[in-house]
Formats: C-alpha cells, structure tokens, sequence
C-alpha cells in the first residue's frame, strides 16, 4: 500500500480557526460571527452549486453555521482542519437538502452520522497549502468524462451509486470503479505536484 | 429507525471496492451503516477511506465562487442568538445543551422559519425570543422569577427602542469573570441603554459600575446601579463616543464613585451596527 500523504504542521491560521472554535463552543456570538466572515463565501459557494438554488443555498449555509454553533465542542482537534470540517458539515447538508427535494431518494428516518470527511484525518491543510486554480485545473483533469461524470453525480447532485449507475446505464461494479480510480488519479497528481 | 434489513457484514475487500462511493457519500443509509460499522472494527486497516477523502477539498475548490446574499450573516446571527437565549434562559439547556442532531429541515419548515427570520434586524429578533422565552415560563417560576422575567423583558423592550434607531450600535453582554448577561444599545447620540439579567443582588453598598472602552483608552465609569433578589437591572447613561471599536463592561465595585474597575469584569460585550 501506497505510503499516506505526509501531514503539515498547523498553520497559523489553523490555530487561529481553532480558537475560534474554542469561544464558539463557549457560547460567543463574536466567534460565530468571525467564523461566518472567514468562510462564508466557501460555504455559500459549495452550497449553490450543490443545490443550485440560492434560497436553498442560502438555507443550507444557515443549517451548516448553526450546526456548527451548536456542536463546535464536538470538534476534534487532530482530526482535521476547522476548514474541513465546515466544509464537510456544508456539505453535508446540502446534499440532506437536495435529497429531500427528490421524493423518490431513500432517506433515513434520523440523520446519519456526520459524513466520512468529519472522521477523516486532516488532509485539507496538505492540500490547501498547494490550491491555486491550476492546481485544481489540473487535477480535475486527470479525470477521465466518465469519471468525472461519476464523482460529480456523487459529490454535487448527490446521487446514490446505484443512482448513478441508472442514470448513467452503466453496471453498479463500473460506477465503483469510476469514483474509486478517479479519486485516486486525483491523489496521485497531488501527491506528484507536492513533492 | 425503520427496520430495512440488518447491516451486511462487509469484508476489507468489499470496503476497498465501495471507499470511492463511501467518501463521496454515494452510499445508501444502508451500506454506508455497513462500511461504518466495518472501519469501527478495523481502525487501522483502511488509509484508503483518507486516502481518497483527502481529494475532497481540490473539488470543492473547484467550484465557482459565490457570494451569499446581504442579511443571510443577520439570519444567522438572530438564529444563533435565539439559542443562546434559550441557553441562558433555560436551567436545563445550560447543564446539557442541546446535541441531538437534527436532519435538513423540510421545505414547510423552511419557509415558516424564513417568515419568522427574514424581516427586521436580529437583535428584534432576540427581543422576541427573550420576550417569548420569559413569557412561556410564567406559569411555573415563582413570584421573584416572575417579576425578574418581567423586568428583564420591559428593559430588553427599551434597549430595542434605542436599537433600532439609525446609527445605534448594540452590544451583546455575556458572563465574564461571574453571572449576568444582557443587551445594550448605543443610540447615535451616545446614549447606551443596558438591561441584565442572572446578576448577583448587591450587598451593602455595592453597585455594579457600568465602564465604557473606547479602542485603547482607559475604562471610563458611565454610571451604576444596585441589584436586588430578581437580579434583573436597566440602567441608562450618556457620553458614549459612537464610533469605532467601544467595549462595554459591567464590575461590581464596594460603593459608588469608582474610577479603576475593581477586578473581575462580571460581564461585557463589543458595541456593533445591528445589521450586517
């Protein structure tokens, strides 16, 4: 198995975020508010193109800085960055929005348990320090029009792989393939730029 | 949760096919249960799962840039407001706040709460919480808490007087070195109206000063009260300069005429434009 990606040390502005997060967990309105400045435009932005919708947009971000609110206490230091985990809590919830606007999706009857980027080790930070726009170009470009197909049937419409493979007319065991081996050309190109 | 069937045991090989979906959140509540409950018994035995998480971010980066709408930052700020003051108001919701998680609510919930949110400045909105709040609870506090609840509530009425106005800045002040919160207002001409509550009651001679901090300046007394069993106070003072950074603080001083707060600061708050 390839070796993980080397962590980062904390930047400032992580430790920053962190105590931000520290006075949002002790109720203060200011660190609410700070935190809101800092990343609104990041949370309204994945939530649009998410949802496509800007009161829907507009509605998820709510949901997303007051889940933070109310649940900064639950974050855990060392398992990601504050960025990530907003960005995973928006998200998240844009996806619980979009799903719910298509009657025909399965929905659980109590939300699930936060999304697999909350319990991820922090892996923005090493990545965040080399996105620039070609960066993102770049990588988003070694995807294959199927796979990029897939992973974006995935991650902004919010399908289901079963969904997906419907919708695409393509067997379940190839839609796997496509999210899986595209994640990881992506890895592999970071990685690659990183070193 | 509805019965649909238990949760498939999944084999490390089976997880390694579905990581991609899992991530990317492809999975049904069904299967992610099942990939979750797989990596809880095998912690250590998946670096794919962050492996491929970790390209997450490049295509959120990716997306176009948006702006949110002005007044979505005062519908936050009003909604977090609101809980605070539920918080604060509540025995129970202070020992244990809230953590049950709580799905997207549906488009009917939606728009009762955007009715209830989208007019007026958030800080109206937490004079109708408070004021909601205090009124829910008449019926079972005792007649000392009734009439704090009423005192606090006519002055919270009379900071939102001064709130509203153009040119007021308003402070939220929370418990810094002992108990009290409240809100104030500095109106445009330099007046601050103040109402607290969950103060400790004075003794003797004690009051409670109320100091302004402008920027770096020294704290400068405004004036003080005293605080009796309801510990509930208003107070109103004047002076106050109306523009830049003004912190306004609350100490409880041995007796009148103080001019070094006498530490701790029981409680304070920044003075800032209600909208934004």
């Amino acid at each position: 198995m390839d070796q993980p990606i080397q962590l980062r040390t904390a930047s400032p502005s992580d430790d920053a975020d962190r105590a931000v997060l520290v006075r949002l967990a002790e109720g203060e309105l200011d660190a609410l508010e700070e935190l809101y400045d800092l990343y609104k435009t990041m949370a309204y932005s994945i939530a649009y193109r998410i949802t496509n919708d800007a009161t829907l947009a507009e509605d998820v971000v709510q949901e997303a800085f007051l889940g933070a609110w109310r649940n900064a206490a639950r974050y855990v230091e060392g398992r990601g960055s504050v960025k990530t985990w907003l960005l995973a809590i928006v998200h998240h919830r844009a996806i619980d929005a979009v799903r719910r606007r298509r009657p025909t999706t399965e929905l659980p009857d109590v939300e699930v348990p936060p999304p697999a980027t909350l319990t991820l080790p922090d892996v923005w930070a090493e990545v965040s320090a080399v996105l620039d726009a070609d960066t993102v170009q770049a990588a988003l470009a070694t995807l294959s029009e199927v796979q990029r197909e897939a992973i974006e049937l995935a991650y902004f419409s919010g399908l289901t792989q079963q969904e997906i493979a419907e919708r695409t007319a393509t067997p379940l065991g190839t839609v796997k393939s496509r999210m899986r081996l595209g994640l990881l050309a992506m890895r592999r190109h970071l990685e690659a730029g990183s070193t | 949760m509805s019965d649909r069937g238990a949760v498939p045991d999944l084999t490390c090989d089976e997880v390694r096919e579905l990581a991609g979906a899992f991530v990317l959140g492809a999975l049904d509540p069904r299967e992610e249960a099942a990939v979750r409950a797989h990596l809880a018994s095998h912690p250590d035995g998946h670096d794919e799962i962050a492996e491929l998480g970790g390209v997450l971010p490049v295509l959120a980066a990716g997306v176009p840039v948006v702006e949110p709408p002005d007044g979505l930052k005062a519908r936050i700020m009003a909604a977090a407001a609101e809980d605070l003051a539920t918080r604060s108001t509540s025995p129970a919701a202070t020992a244990a706040p809230a953590q049950t998680p709580t799905s997207f609510p549906d488009s009917e919930a939606r728009e009762a709460r955007r009715s209830r949110t989208s007019t007026g400045s958030w800080l109206l909105r937490i004079a109708a919480v408070v004021a909601i709040v205090a009124l829910g609870a008449l019926n079972l506090l005792l007649q000392v808490q009734l009439n704090a609840a009423q005192s606090y509530e006519e002055g919270v009425a009379a900071v939102i007087d001064v709130a509203v106005q153009p040119g007021s800045l308003t402070a939220i002040l929370t418990a810094d070195g002992g108990s009290g919160s409240g809100l104030a207002a500095v109106s445009a001409t330099g007046k601050v109206t103040l109402a607290m509550q969950a103060l400790t009651p004075t003794t003797g001679d004690q009051v409670y000063e109320a100091w302004v901090i402008a920027g770096d300046s020294a704290p400068v007394p405004l004036g003080n009260f005293t605080v009796g069993r309801a510990g509930t106070a208003f107070f109103e003072g004047s002076g106050l300069p109306t523009t830049g950074s003004i912190v306004l603080a609350l100490t409880l001083e041995p007796g009148p005429g103080a001019t070094i707060p006498t530490m701790p600061i029981i409680s304070k708050g920044v003075a800032k434009p209600a909208a934004g």
